[in-house]
């Protein structure tokens, strides 16, 4: 039962990769304004209050998503979708340590009007998931934006062949990597031992028995990212968090940087993370690992870029 | 000649009001979770211990104070004076639980004869009573552990929800994992179709409903749960030998009401011209409140609960509103003996002097592994106040608080204790320190409870990864909640067995800002003997833990009035 939905996944999953990469040989038509990785950046009157922040995220994102070819490149009619935030740490939004609660409920409202069928969020998070999914906000956004809400069960995970080159095999959930497409956003965080937590980071969230995975970060994440085949990332720096991540707690490590992008390229946008909080992205072990296992473009500008300013 | 009874008796209303009771109590421990947001967890949750005047009186006498809510208790003691021990025959869920085992019991061991008459030895509750409240008044709180809500509550949370949630988690994670591929050929096409089936109709909905809303997300397992569950189903194990043995001859809160229902305003009055002396009303008597035939009526065994009035075929029984002062219908005391209830409170005071013979009594040795939840009493009045009943320990999001076995000594038995291994103390949580029914956990606002040491974390270089191995980890200091980071790293040129200079991250502790929550020893990837353990050195509450650190550490709570007491250490 497992196996065969697992090949379909991996069947499906090929055929996608190839829609992303060359649309043009599966649809017979080129679609010459849909980009790789979209930058969009906020340009109007910055507003002081955070509430009105909700705006602005839901912006950038849609924006975003419109560049890359809108949604509908990414899900077909009747899928089952899984958005996966970092929802890690029981910490509300202003302090950065999860991903914006507004930028995943758009993505959410974007993906049912692609026709999904189904969309799930969920995270496996470090703090008591009942307390991060409320203090994130993510729950209640979500649950507004007509997903369901999932809680990862311990006992439902199941050890996968991930056939990596340190990491042989690792508990997955199920849910998850049976889902039509997984879409990964995570946030820009200052992480110690593996310098920055972007999307190749956030997919520690699928797994369980992490602990062995800091002994040796980058490679595993590597391994972890190629079983996962990325297709969609939102990498969230409407906020980021500077210092003392990835759990951080104070506003000081806070900057509000009023952008986000969104591409196919999963090493591509921790890249461009990695320069947007002001980090060589080579200083990034996993970032260089990743571009090492064919993973993606650390030159994320030599990819079809857009660059948007939004107001 | 069958008499007629219409459909409406007492007994019937009786026995519903237990059910319902019994389900309110174990709904209000079932409910006892914490959840996300701003919300404080409910003063309900608390309700059946708020009516217990046991609590009341207990801590009153041991801490010289009175928690408002346990006040309403008077309300019950009111109507124990109004209407006799109606609380233990009508509502104690514990009672209910005793009454369905001693009819359990006696259906697969019929008796040939139902020792139903009153016994002198029902007596001993109250002089286990009196033993208690003396403890109580030279300031241990310990008889209290015995009440049978605390009981119960207790039970419940560390021994029967876990086990009911095993067996239900056990067999639908079997189904959920099972893959039909594994079955042996001539059933495969029939398992093949039966199995998905039965996972996504039957076993992961009803296993994801009471997950949902009964359970909750995390595993409860509790250490020493066994010694709790034995002492449980050995007191329903004594119906066997009389029913409601607990209610009849231990029960300290059965006792205590027993004392303010010895001339209730309700009393029984037998109508002499009816009776026959059949003492049919003896048989069914829940309590045992009379003696063979023609014996007296002892209003404090009397349960309320009916029986009697309702087995007589003859009408010859009647509850009757009856001034205190009257003689009639007559009423027996308590039957004890001035020397006996003397002798009890001097067993009290030597019970309380052998439990204060180890230096943890004293005070004089603190425990390492005693992790008190925050806002935690300082241990002497903690212990004055705490009854064990657990309702920290059901609440308590990651179950990392446990019930102590030997960790507080017998005086803190099954007090509740933060095992880091099992479950850390989640940095924005305070919903233990909001349930505690006698305040031996103070109510903090989060922002107070990140104030609040309750121990200290420190690094064992012989097993640490980075230290041991030259190895990187810090997934302690990933997961510190400490904004300014209690663990913070030091870059460190270690050599590696071939020679070459590596630098690696050594985690080090911070003792100004470590507030000793144990996420570290809990995520530490050594899961048998983690390279960092929390002890509770260095806690807020004990002036005698502290270490000297840096001094800008905010001082908590109240201090302790111990200024011109040359002795208070040993305290």
């Amino acid at each position: 039962m497992c196996d065969r939905s697992r090949r379909e996944f991996l069947i499906g999953s090929a055929a996608a990769g190839l829609l992303a990469a060359r649309p043009d040989l599966l649809l017979g038509q080129t679609s010459a304004k849909s980009a790789d990785m979209a930058v969009t950046r906020w340009s109007g009157t910055k507003p002081a209050a955070d509430a009105a922040m909700k705006d602005v995220a839901v912006k950038l994102t849609e924006q975003a998503i419109n560049a890359l070819g809108g949604m509908k490149r990414f899900v077909s009619r009747g899928d089952v979708v899984w958005v996966k935030p970092n929802i890690g740490w029981d910490r509300t939004p202003e302090t950065a340590a999860n991903t914006n609660p507004d930028v995943v409920a758009t993505i959410i409202r974007l993906c049912f009007d692609a026709g999904a069928k189904t969309v799930k969020v969920g995270d496996h998070p470090c703090d008591v998931a009942e307390k991060t999914y409320v203090a994130s906000g993510i729950a209640n956004a979500a649950r507004e934006a007509g997903a369901k809400v999932v809680f990862l069960d311990k006992t439902r995970f199941k050890e996968a062949k991930i056939g990596g080159e340190l990491v042989k095999t690792i508990p997955v959930y199920p849910e998850i990597i049976e889902s039509d497409l997984v879409i990964n956003v995570p946030i820009v965080k200052h992480h110690r031992l593996a310098g920055l937590t972007m999307c190749m980071k956030n997919y520690m969230g699928v797994i369980d028995k992490r602990n062995t995975f800091h002994q040796a970060i980058a490679p595993s994440l590597a391994d972890l990212t190629r079983f996962m085949k990325p297709r969609l990332c939102i990498l969230d720096a409407t906020r980021m968090l500077k210092a003392n991540g990835p759990k951080g707690g104070k506003l000081e490590d806070v900057e509000t940087k009023w952008m986000l992008a969104a591409g196919v390229d999963i090493v591509a946008l921790d890249a461009w993370g990695a320069e947007a909080i002001g980090r060589k992205p080579t200083d990034i072990e996993s970032i260089v690992k990743g571009q090492e296992y064919g993973l993606g473009k650390i030159d994320y500008r030599s990819l079809a870029l857009r660059e948007l300013a939004v107001s | 000649m069958l008499k007629f009874r219409s459909l409406w008796r007492w007994v019937t209303l009786r026995r519903l009001v237990q059910v319902a009771m019994l389900l309110v109590f174990l709904g209000l421990v079932v409910a006892a979770q914490a959840r996300g947001g701003e919300r404080m967890p409910s003063a309900w949750l608390k309700a059946f211990f708020a009516i217990d005047p046991l609590l009341l009186i207990a801590t009153a006498l041991s801490a010289h104070a009175v928690p408002a809510l346990l006040l309403a208790s008077l309300g019950l003691v009111a109507v124990t004076l109004v209407l006799g021990r109606v609380f233990c025959g009508w509502v104690c869920p514990l009672g209910t639980l005793h009454d369905i085992a001693s009819r359990v019991l006696f259906w697969i061991w019929p008796d040939r004869r139902r020792r139903d008459h009153w016994s002198p030895w029902q007596r001993t509750k109250y002089l286990l009573l009196v033993g208690l409240l003396v403890m109580a008044l030279f300031g241990s709180h310990w008889g209290t552990i015995f009440d049978p809500l605390v009981l119960l509550y207790r039970t419940t949370t560390t021994a029967l929800l876990p086990a009911l949630q095993w067996g239900v988690q056990a067999p639908s994670t079997a189904i959920y994992h099972y893959d039909p591929e594994t079955a042996p050929a001539p059933v495969r096409p029939v398992a093949e179709r039966v199995h998905p089936f039965v996972r996504d109709y039957a076993s992961e909905p009803a296993y994801e409903f009471l997950r949902d809303h009964v359970f909750g997300l995390r595993t409860h397992t509790f250490l020493g749960g066994g010694l709790i569950l034995g002492f449980f189903l050995l007191t329903l194990a004594l119906n066997r030998y009389r029913p409601r043995f607990w209610c009849r001859y231990l029960c300290p809160l059965g006792a205590l009401l027993g004392i303010f229902s010895l001339r209730p305003l309700v009393r029984r009055a037998v109508q002499t011209g009816n009776c026959n002396q059949c003492d049919l009303c003896a048989t069914s008597c829940h309590g045992a409140a009379s003696g063979a035939p023609g014996e007296q009526w002892k209003a404090a065994e009397c349960l309320g609960c009916l029986n009697c009035t309702d087995s007589c075929r003859r009408d010859g029984l009647r509850f009757t509103l009856t001034l205190p002062w009257r003689k009639e219908p007559p009423v027996e005391g308590l039957d004890l003996s001035r020397r006996s209830v003397f002798g009890a409170a001097l067993g009290g005071v030597a019970g309380l002097c052998l439990l204060r013979i180890t230096p943890q009594a004293r005070g004089s040795l603190p425990q390492e592994h005693l992790i008190r939840p925050p806002g935690s009493l300082p241990e002497r009045e903690f212990l004055e106040r705490c009854t064990s009943c657990g309702m920290c320990i059901k609440i308590c999001p990651t179950h990392g608080l446990q019930p102590a076995l030997w960790e507080a000594g017998l005086e803190g038995l099954w007090t509740p204790r933060l095992v880091p291994r099992l479950g850390w103390c989640e940095s924005e949580c305070t919903a233990c320190t909001h349930v505690c029914p006698t305040q031996a956990i103070r109510p903090l606002t989060v922002e107070q409870k990140k104030q609040v040491r309750i121990g200290l974390a420190s690094f064992d270089v012989t097993r640490c990864i980075p230290y041991a191995y030259g190895r990187e980890c810090i997934v302690c200091e990933e997961h510190c909640p400490v904004p300014d980071k209690a663990i913070y790293v030091v870059e460190t040129e270690v050599i590696a067995r071939n020679g070459q200079k590596i630098v690696i991250k050594q985690p080090r502790v911070d003792p100004s800002r470590c507030i000793g929550c144990g996420i570290c020893e809990n995520k530490c990837p050594l899961t048998d003997h983690p390279g960092v353990r929390v002890l509770s050195t260095n806690e807020s509450r004990s002036d005698y833990q502290a270490i000297p650190v840096t001094p800008d550490e905010v001082p908590l709570g109240e201090p302790a009035d111990d200024d011109d007491d040359p002795y208070a250490a040993d305290r």
